[in-house]
């Protein structure tokens, strides 16, 4: 039993840090530096900029909540593009046809994505903070930080369901930046999300992030643990369902990639 | 007269890389050392080497894909680094593999593409793209998508490529990888149509029958140095080592046979096995035309009833030379 | 031009069209990305209280970006797609220059692009009445060839980078944005601090949409349009200058390298 365990675990980190690797080994400190922050460093501002020509002067909501979608950019594509690039470099039916078990070699590539992204978030708001000189007399860092530790994770899930896609379908990174770009309009990122007309609210309700940024904002305007411990929750909850969601896609699609023999089409 | 197709002098080609994520380290490896030699016009030459010896960097020097660290290299009279887009012109080349092939776009369109690219006239170019579709197989699936096309018919594809232009000079790398031996015998044939058409032909191959079989004169290179450079049967005379002759006769006539075998007074050395109903003699010599000779009458009686004979292989010649070992 | 680059031109059009510009991933570029950015555009029209978001730069503005962004991922994709697939070295070894090979290429993606100014027109015009009597339309198709011709002179000098090396291509992907601010293609420029505006002023496009903008809103003067026309067209042309010394330079170093068939 504790054998079977620390295999899993071994094969979780291991998994986790090779499928990362191979996704940035290529790269240098700048390439990498700006692959993080680039895209959403730019489209921050440019979201500035357009809410400024609205009328929107103050630009806090908007730094605040492109930094804090950071974990999202990572998490979804960063994953499905492991998978992506697998099947472009062949590796895919090596890792298949090996006997791993599949929750450590699935979830384990999950791990180092959800790390960097709060890595680039604990970075990015610092810098934000001091570039725009917001007032954080009243923010609780530490719950700030809770907060952006638990998007990362709930957005693996979204990470797992696109990839999953990408077992089947050739283009299953187009559904992907569809979504991580959709994301701009339906996690309140640039505007609350009650700005929205309300069939779309009931769609941001039903992603991860929504809440996690609503509580992230609440926690940087110094509300405490009682205040946002429900949206941390309900945030907790919907993620664990993508999480699951995007596994169990993972093995259905799998197999129907096996059946149909799409695993190696480029 | 024939002129020289391909001169290479003193080529030398270092590549230097960047290792390493923060301090970026800088690593040369020299890929081709010092090489020389001459391709005659009309010759088929080979170059053969293990992986990583430098082939194919040489052949995309060659094709002025990359540029010589140093030395000079001149394709049919002109400089592939001063002359670069005529020598273009006049050269076809294929690497192997199946990359290099637009998967989404039909055999047929690869070809008028590529036609394009080399400025093929129209009229031509309609007359030509049948013609190779038709030499290397594929005429029957020339409207298919490429991504379609197994590995084999892929690298069929590249050759037509090649040869659209029809190039006085072609370099072939390792063009029969990956394909059956009835395609493989096919490409060989399509080969020495080639030449017999008067191009000349640069082949790398992994192949010795293919090698020995094709090849006017081979050079062998390792680790970026040219190790030999001679035809065929004057390489295989490099190494000394035994031919071994496998027989099979009836027991009653192996005397006879030792007999007349005395007469090398013992430059040889004999074995003798049962193979029932019969014997198996197993001769080692570093004769082997004295041998066949003894062993002309005992043929011509039907006194054998079976023979082998294995000479000197030019993969013996080409693992002793890479080994280091030649004489 | 004489037949045998027309021939030419027409046969990479075409190869182009079929096997980069009508994938999904254009798809994606100059209709789905355009018109989330839109979005975001018109719902922060509505939170800032706005009856109607503006339509010249939140819904054209948005094609805009389509046909830049369009332009960004092709010509880059297309190098790395070449190294990818080898056939960069087939192409880098034939009597036909790379130059001209993606001078044709990016025409095809740049002219592909209108796709998403016309849809953004469309969006405009059909979904939120835009009233196009007041476009002054010879104004418009000028300033919108303009900018056709500083995309394809930037674009044929961007395209250097990816042939160059991955990753050295890999930056060209983050001019996407940033050019995008700085030209004010969602947003009149003037709205921006006056170091961004002259940073702009480096780029042809800034001048042609500027003017383009300014033709759809129908408050343009002949001596505005030949002076915006004139920039967009100076600077397009020290663009292709550049981009052909940059050519000549790259093509040898990658001649060194060797990094053509790198993945």
């Amino acid at each position: 039993m504790m054998q079977t365990l620390a295999r899993y675990v071994r094969l979780y980190l291991v998994q986790a840090w090779f499928a990362y690797r191979a996704l940035f080994a290529w790269s240098t400190p700048f390439n990498y530096f700006v692959s993080k922050f680039g895209f959403s460093f730019f489209s921050m501002v440019l979201f500035v900029f357009m809410g400024r020509f609205v009328g929107l002067t103050d630009p806090v909501y908007i730094v605040i909540g492109n930094i804090l979608l950071i974990p999202a950019t990572n998490g979804v594509s960063g994953i499905s593009m492991t998978v992506g690039n697998e099947r472009q470099f062949g590796a895919m039916s090596y890792l298949l046809g090996s006997p791993a078990p599949r929750p450590p070699l699935f979830l384990g590539r999950a791990l180092f994505h959800i790390l960097d992204s709060f890595v680039t978030v604990a970075v990015a708001l610092p810098v934000a903070i001091l570039l725009f000189r917001l007032d954080t007399s009243e923010t609780n860092f530490a719950l700030v930080l809770l907060c952006v530790l638990v998007t990362s994770f709930t957005t693996s899930g979204m990470g797992f369901l696109m990839g999953s896609v990408s077992l089947v379908n050739r283009d299953g990174w187009m559904i992907t930046s569809t979504l991580s770009l959709s994301l701009f309009i339906l996690v309140g990122a640039n505007f609350p999300v009650e700005s929205l007309p309300e069939f779309l609210q009931t769609v941001s309700y039903s992603l991860p992030m929504t809440r996690g940024i609503m509580a992230a904002r609440a926690a940087l305007g110094g509300a405490d643990w009682a205040a946002i411990a429900p949206l941390l929750a309900g945030e907790v909850l919907v993620g664990m369902f993508y999480v699951a969601l995007g596994y169990g896609m993972f093995r259905v699609l799998e197999r129907r990639s096996m059946v149909a023999g799409t695993l190696d089409n480029l | 007269m024939k002129h020289c197709a391909i001169d290479v002098k003193n080529l030398q080609k270092v590549f230097t890389t960047r290792i390493g994520f923060w301090s970026r380290k800088t690593k040369t490896t020299m890929a081709v050392e010092d090489i020389s030699f001459q391709v005659q016009e009309g010759e088929l030459f080979g170059l053969l080497g293990p992986n990583g010896a430098g082939k194919t960097t040489t052949v995309k020097i060659l094709s002025t894909i990359l540029l010589p660290t140093a030395g000079s290299v001149s394709v049919l009279g002109m400089d592939v680094v001063s002359d670069t887009r005529a020598v273009r012109e006049r050269i076809g080349f294929t690497f192997g593999g199946a990359r290099g092939l637009y998967g989404r776009l039909s055999g047929r369109d690869n070809l008028r593409y590529f036609a394009e690219l080399y400025g093929l006239e129209p009229a031509l170019s309609r007359q030509r793209i049948p013609e190779l579709l038709e030499l290397v197989g594929l005429a029957g699936r020339s409207g298919d998508r490429v991504e379609t096309y197994s590995s084999g018919m892929q690298q069929r594809l590249h050759l037509a490529r090649a040869l659209l232009h029809d190039p006085e000079l072609v370099y072939l790398d390792e063009p029969t990888v990956g394909i059956d031996p009835v395609g493989a015998r096919e490409l060989r044939r399509t080969i020495k149509g080639l030449v017999a058409c008067g191009k000349t032909v640069l082949l790398t191959t992994h192949y010795m029958a293919e090698a020995e079989e094709l090849c006017d004169r081979i050079a062998i290179i390792d680790k970026g140095r040219l190790m030999a450079l001679d035809t065929p049967a004057a390489l295989k005379k490099r190494i000394t080592g035994d031919t071994l002759f496998e027989i099979e006769m009836k027991a009653e006539d192996l005397p006879a046979l030792q007999g007349q075998l005395d007469s090398l007074n013992g430059r040889l050395s004999l074995e003798v096995t049962d193979s029932y109903p019969n014997k198996k003699v197993s001769i080692r010599t570093a004769q082997p035309e004295r041998v066949m000779q003894l062993l002309s009458p005992f043929l011509s009686e039907q006194r054998i009833q079976g023979l082998e004979v294995h000479p000197h292989t030019l993969e013996d010649v080409y693992v002793s030379i890479v080994q280091g070992e030649s004489s | 031009m004489n037949a045998r680059w027309l021939r030419l031109f027409w046969r990479q059009v075409d190869v182009q069209l079929r096997i980069r510009t009508f994938d999904p991933y254009s798809l994606l570029l100059f209709f789905l990305q355009p018109a989330i950015f839109s979005g975001v555009g018109m719902v922060l029209s509505r939170a800032a209280g706005q009856a109607q978001p503006d339509l010249v730069y939140t819904v054209i503005g948005g094609g805009m970006l389509g046909m830049w962004s369009g332009l960004v991922f092709t010509s880059t994709f297309d190098i790395t797609r070449d190294r990818r697939d080898g056939t960069l070295e087939l192409i880098v070894a034939s009597p036909t220059s790379l130059a001209m090979v993606e001078a044709v290429r990016t025409f095809t993606n740049v002219v592909a692009g209108l796709a998403s100014m016309a849809a953004a027109v469309a969006a405009a015009v059909f979904l939120f009445d835009y009233p196009l009597a007041s476009v002054d339309l010879p104004g418009a198709l000028v300033s919108l060839g303009m900018i056709v011709f500083g995309m394809w002179s930037i674009g044929v000098f961007l395209a250097n980078f990816p042939v160059w090396s991955r990753i050295t291509g890999s930056y060209v992907e983050f001019l996407e944005i940033p050019v995008a601010l700085v030209c004010g293609f969602m947003y009149p420029i003037g709205i921006l601090p006056g170091w961004m505006q002259a940073i702009s002023t480096a780029i042809p496009i800034r001048w042609a949409l500027e003017a383009l903008d300014t033709a759809l809103l129908g408050t343009g003067g002949i001596e505005y349009y030949l002076r915006q026309w004139g920039m967009a067209l100076a600077l397009s042309l020290l663009f292709w200058g550049l981009a052909h010394w940059l050519g000549l330079k790259i093509h040898d170093r990658i001649r060194v390298s060797g990094e053509m068939s790198a993945i």
